[in-house]
């Protein structure tokens, strides 16, 4: 097969881009044994946080606990680089708790690249990919071949090139630079490679805001915001040698405030004064951004009524005193958006160290992916992250994973992973884009989930540990953690189940909390049944569980609390894996079902689902379509056995 | 739903039935519909088959021997009721002509069709909708013209229509929780609990206004339950009479549920009349009494009106002071014989009477009148865009709605759970009503729905 001459390397999986989505990628190959070569333009930028210095949040934050449970570093990297951590929704109660923090760019950047060190099968490679090597009729991937001249074998690709095929930054009308990043250049010869090879491309843009030197910032005008740190750390691999169990969390670096402004009136005016030197606005860029990531010109043209917006002001790390100014992301000309900056109270004499800016970039349609994230026209080629016209650190590095999984797979030839959507939001994710396709920049919420009382960021490891384990892709230690941390829920629950408790040793913790008491003893269960009482409160009162890991037991405290919700959530996720066995022929021939609808017939031929699940997804394909297919594919099953 | 149950994957077969009811008339249809229609019922025909969608004058043979003269029609797939490829003979009526055609249709390959089976091809293909196939049902079955207006408004879609939207509404709500969850720091701040009260009460008075067409829509399908009492002599057997033979049409006379009454289904005014006379009812010395036990035995406690009959205002003061006291169903005063009353009489009864002459018949259509009158104050009028409920899958269905619906609202006043949490009764809610539309556990809606039809149609 390679008569290709000089491969300077002959890699298993190449990986191309090690941003968020491609570092998850080639953690994930190498876990499973495959020799990895990630190549990126620049090994300085490995591990990039090329927009908001914060890895978490409303869903995101369980994503990163997903991708931490099956081995990843993006939750490792955050715990070593984290200065500032709150919970959201903190108030709505823990089964929708979401972890978010701030990190220190420089710090994260560090932390990722010598946790990819730290696997031996891993190499870097500085180069920029200038052309797949295809076999003759460009139906499986041979290597790849950088701009420089450099050629390397591989028997799988996954590509993570992010916003850097043909991206292009605009800042106001005037300015268009060819770029990926500010101040990076941007890839054009594999785009144009891609297109040839058949794929649909479509553009995408996004924007971030400036960033203001903290020095000229009055920081006595702004509202402060602490950081909340308890115990928290995303990773579980922390978990050994019993550190956490004992109460010392891993040490984060010293904890930074963000600080909180706003947007009034007058900057308002300067925006709508200045609308049409946007890029946006302008009509420099005509593709669509993400409507829940809006540039504040969105925010003026589209909620005139607002009285003011919010901007947080966040910390860049301890090595500089730069801030990111979240909420102000703009593609106006810099001179307006230093004016803007200007009117806001506390920043009357700032300084601007970059403009914020918008960038268009190249994605692909997602459906055009297997569910594996693997190219459907060429096997062996995987996409994972903004290429798919996702958002989001932490939606690529879920994909990353996914599809650095599977690139290694496909060379063992074993079966792929797909994770259902009960089991995670990575799966959720993965399903929705090759199932549903993207119309904007896809992000996360908890409403895109069927599951989101089950699937939740304290139980990743459940959910997802037993994958790992069958995989192989633990170390023996995080193999014995893991095992460890479900041991505890185990006690935690029997604990629970065969202790009970006296009225006397409830009496404290009830009266405080304005609950019931007790009559006479029961079952500590019974009591942390009641809303209002803390599983591990009763635990500590009756003098158990002290050794007992406290995430496990707010676990195990939620499964007491809703256990009959959470059962009609698993009830359902049963029904929709007995839809996800029925699985459908790729060959199935749709044209001629008269019993579906039409559109039903053209969009199952366009998608080609591999189960009944994922065809119940597919938009315009109708309740009544979906028992008509069954009964089809019974009929067609029958008639063959009988032929 | 995965496992197509048998009787689902036998779309293979050409199946043929007798679509009219059987007996003595003029014609019968003939319908035979799948995949094979076109070619088994050429056999049996010696003239060309006719064009698509044109009736044509054939001879119908089995083998040499001429069977019919019948009227026979193409309809090619999809456009037929089944979706599938139909022949319909129109064949001269009776028992022997068209059950011999069906028997050379069925010598050639067709198979005889088990009951429902053409609609359930029609639902299988797409053609037709679940709750518009229980609606071809209803139709079929319709004892009156307000059954008819109900089921063709449901076969029109009114009722799926209607469901769907509430399961759009039901989504919108659950995504109203799931906003604040999502977007925890945005500039607007959470979504105030006033609008999702709104949209939750929104949901919960369409649900409930659904539900409250449950009673009428029985009375749609079984009728209302009309019990005439009153004194021996009184005029009730000639009242039943009169009532029967004004009416436009008699759909059934059949013995009561016991062998002391006698029920009619009359269709005379607005709604359907279960007309219940208990004239047979024995009379002993004691009988007045005697009449009061066995009437609210059998039927005070089910009647939707009670007609209190008598000659003079005299006994019918005391016929209904009797039947109030055994029935909550409203009571009209009707004073038979009319003709024989003299005006003095009437204006000494406390109440409204209606003066009624089996004889002359006057009177009889004031009575109809107080009887729908009376039926729409205690079912509500009939009003021409809601749908009605007329089966207890469907009132199943929207109660589980409605009362997981009162559940998340309950805990969410009450701020018992977590809004997400609480959110998963709204989810339970939107699955009720899929399963009514027909999205889920399909193959379990299917026979329970089909179930309930005979042959042919």
């Amino acid at each position: 097969m390679s008569q290709l001459p000089g491969f300077e390397t002959e890699f298993d999986v190449v990986v191309i881009g090690a941003g968020h989505a491609g570092t998850e990628a080639a953690v994930a190959a190498a876990r499973l044994g495959a020799r990895v070569g990630l190549i990126t333009s620049a090994l300085e930028t490995i591990g990039q946080m090329s927009c908001n210095p914060a890895i978490g949040g409303v869903a995101k934050g369980t994503v990163v606990r997903e991708v931490d449970a099956l081995g990843g570093i993006m939750g490792r990297a955050t715990d070593l680089a984290m200065i500032q951590f709150r919970m959201l929704n903190r108030s709505k109660g823990p089964a929708v708790w979401s972890p978010r923090a701030q990190c220190d760019r420089g710090l994260y950047r560090r932390a990722v690249r010598s946790l990819l060190e730290q696997h031996t099968q891993l190499q870097t490679v500085q180069g920029t990919v200038a052309r797949l090597l295809l076999t003759p009729d460009e139906r499986r991937v041979l290597g790849v071949e950088t701009i420089e001249g450099r050629c390397f074998g591989a028997k799988s690709v996954v590509i993570t090139t992010g916003t850097f095929l043909r991206g292009r930054i605009h800042i106001g009308t005037e300015t268009r630079i060819p770029g990926g990043r500010a101040g990076e250049t941007a890839t054009t010869h594999l785009a144009e490679q891609l297109e040839q090879a058949g794929l649909t491309v479509a553009r995408f843009k996004t924007g971030t805001p400036p960033r203001i030197d903290g020095r000229s910032v009055d920081y006595s005008a702004l509202e402060i915001q602490e950081s909340e740190i308890e115990q928290f750390d995303y990773s579980w691999s922390h978990f050994w040698g019993a550190k956490r169990r004992q109460g010392s969390s891993i040490r984060h670096p010293a904890q930074m405030p963000c600080w909180i402004t706003y947007l009034e009136a007058e900057g308002k005016k300067i925006i709508k004064d200045n609308i049409a030197k946007s890029a946006m606005y302008g009509g420099a860029i005509s593709s669509r951004g993400p409507r829940y990531c809006p540039s504040v010109e969105d925010k003026i043209v589209k909620f005139p009524d607002a009285e003011r917006h919010q901007i947080f002001l966040e910390p860049e790390g301890h090595d500089t005193t730069e801030l990111y100014v979240n909420g102000l992301s703009t593609s106006l000309p810099v001179a307006v958006q230093l004016e803007i900056l200007r009117s806001v109270r506390g920043l009357t004499n700032v300084r601007m160290n970059r403009a914020g800016y918008a960038i268009e970039y190249d994605y692909y349609p997602p459906t055009q992916l297997d569910p594996s994230l693997q190219v459907k026209v060429i096997p062996g080629l995987y996409f994972a992250g903004q290429i798919n016209g996702t958002t989001g650190y932490e939606e690529a590095a879920g994909q990353g994973l996914v599809a650095g999984l599977n690139a290694a797979l496909s060379i063992q030839r074993k079966q792929p992973i797909v994770l259902g959507r009960e089991t995670s939001y990575i799966g959720v994710l993965v399903d929705d884009l090759v199932t549903r396709g993207v119309d904007e920049p896809y992000r996360l919420f908890t409403s895109r989930s069927e599951f989101r009382l089950t699937v939740r960021q304290d139980n990743a490891l459940r959910r997802l540990g037993h994958i790992g384990i069958r995989l192989g892709i633990y170390s023996e230690l995080e193999d014995s953690a893991i095992k460890a941390r479900l041991e505890h829920e185990d006690a935690a629950l029997r604990l629970a189940e065969t202790s009970s408790i006296r009225p006397d040793q409830a009496a404290q913790i009830l009266s405080g909390a304005g609950s019931a008491p007790l009559s006479h003893a029961v079952r500590i269960v019974e009591v942390a049944r009641r809303q209002e009482i803390a599983l591990d409160g009763l635990l500590r009162a009756v003098g158990l569980g002290a050794d007992l890991d406290s995430e496990a037991l707010v676990t195990v405290d939620l499964e007491i609390k809703y256990a009959g919700y959470f059962e009609r959530e698993r009830a359902q996720a049963e029904r929709m894996r007995r839809m996800g066995d029925f699985s459908l022929d790729p060959d199935l021939e749709y044209g001629d079902m008269r019993s579906l609808s039409l559109e039903a017939r053209q969009k199952l031929s366009n998608l080609k689902p591999h189960s009944l699940a994922q065809a119940s997804r597919i938009p315009g394909v109708s309740p009544s379509d979906l028992q008509n297919l069954v009964i089809e594919i019974e009929r067609r099953r029958r008639l063959a056995v009988t032929h | 739903m995965i496992s197509a149950g048998t009787s689902a994957v036998q779309l293979e077969d050409t199946i043929v039935s007798v679509a009219s009811a059987p007996g003595r008339g003029a014609v019968a249809l003939v319908r035979l519909s799948g995949p094979n229609a076109f070619s088994i019922a050429a056999k049996h025909l010696r003239l060309p088959p006719p064009e698509p969608r044109v009736s044509q004058l054939c001879d119908v043979f089995d083998g040499e021997q001429k069977l019919d003269q019948a009227l026979v029609t193409l309809f090619p797939s999809p456009g037929s009721f089944t979706g599938d490829n139909t022949v319909e003979f129109s064949t001269h009526g009776g028992y022997l002509v068209p059950s011999t055609i069906v028997a050379a249709l069925i010598s050639s390959g067709a198979r005889q069709a088990t009951p429902g089976e053409f609609t359930r091809r029609a639902v299988l293909n797409g053609k037709l909708d679940i709750l518009q196939a229980e609606a071809i049902g209803d139709l079929i079955d319709a004892s009156s013209h307000i059954m008819q207006l109900t089921a063709l408004r449901q076969l029109d879609g009114g009722l799926s229509r209607r469901l769907l939207s509430l399961r759009n509404d039901l989504i919108g709500l659950e995504a109203l929780i799931a906003y604040d969850v999502d977007f925890p720091e945005e500039d607007d701040g959470p979504v105030p609990r006033s609008r999702i009260d709104q949209a939750a009460e929104g949901i919960a008075s369409s649900l409930e206004a659904l539900l409250s067409t449950v009673p009428a829509g029985e009375v749609i399908r079984e009728g209302a339950i009309v019990v005439i009492v009153g004194p021996p002599n009184a005029g009730k057997s000639s009242l039943f009479n009169a009532l029967l033979g004004r009416s436009r049409a008699i759909v059934t006379e059949m013995p009561g549920t016991t062998r002391d009454a006698l029920e009619a289904v009359i269709d005379s005014g607005k709604w359907p009349l279960r007309l219940v006379d208990t004239a047979g009812l024995r009379e002993t010395e004691d009988r007045i009494e005697r009449l009061g036990m066995e009437v609210s035995e059998r039927y005070m406690r089910s009647a939707q009106i009670v007609l209190a009959c008598a000659e003079d205002s005299r006994s019918l003061e005391e016929i209904v002071s009797l039947v109030s006291s055994s029935s909550t169903a409203p009571i009209l005063a009707v004073l038979t014989k009319s003709d024989l009353v003299s005006k003095r009489d009437e204006s000494l009864l406390s109440r409204t009477v209606i003066p009624v002459s089996a004889e002359t018949g006057t009177g009889l259509r004031e009575l109809l009148c107080a009887i729908d009158e009376a039926l729409d104050t205690r079912h509500g009028e009939i009003i021409p865009d809601l749908p009605i409920l007329t089966r207890a899958r469907h009132r199943n269905a929207i109660s589980t709605a409605s009362s997981e619906l009162k559940q998340f609202t309950e805990a969410w006043r009450e701020e018992k759970l977590p809004a997400t949490v609480a959110a998963v009764h709204l989810r339970t809610a939107v699955y009720s009503l899929e399963e009514l539309i027909g999205a889920v556990e399909v193959e379990d809606v299917l026979d329970r729905v089909f179930s309930s039809f005979c042959v042919g149609k």
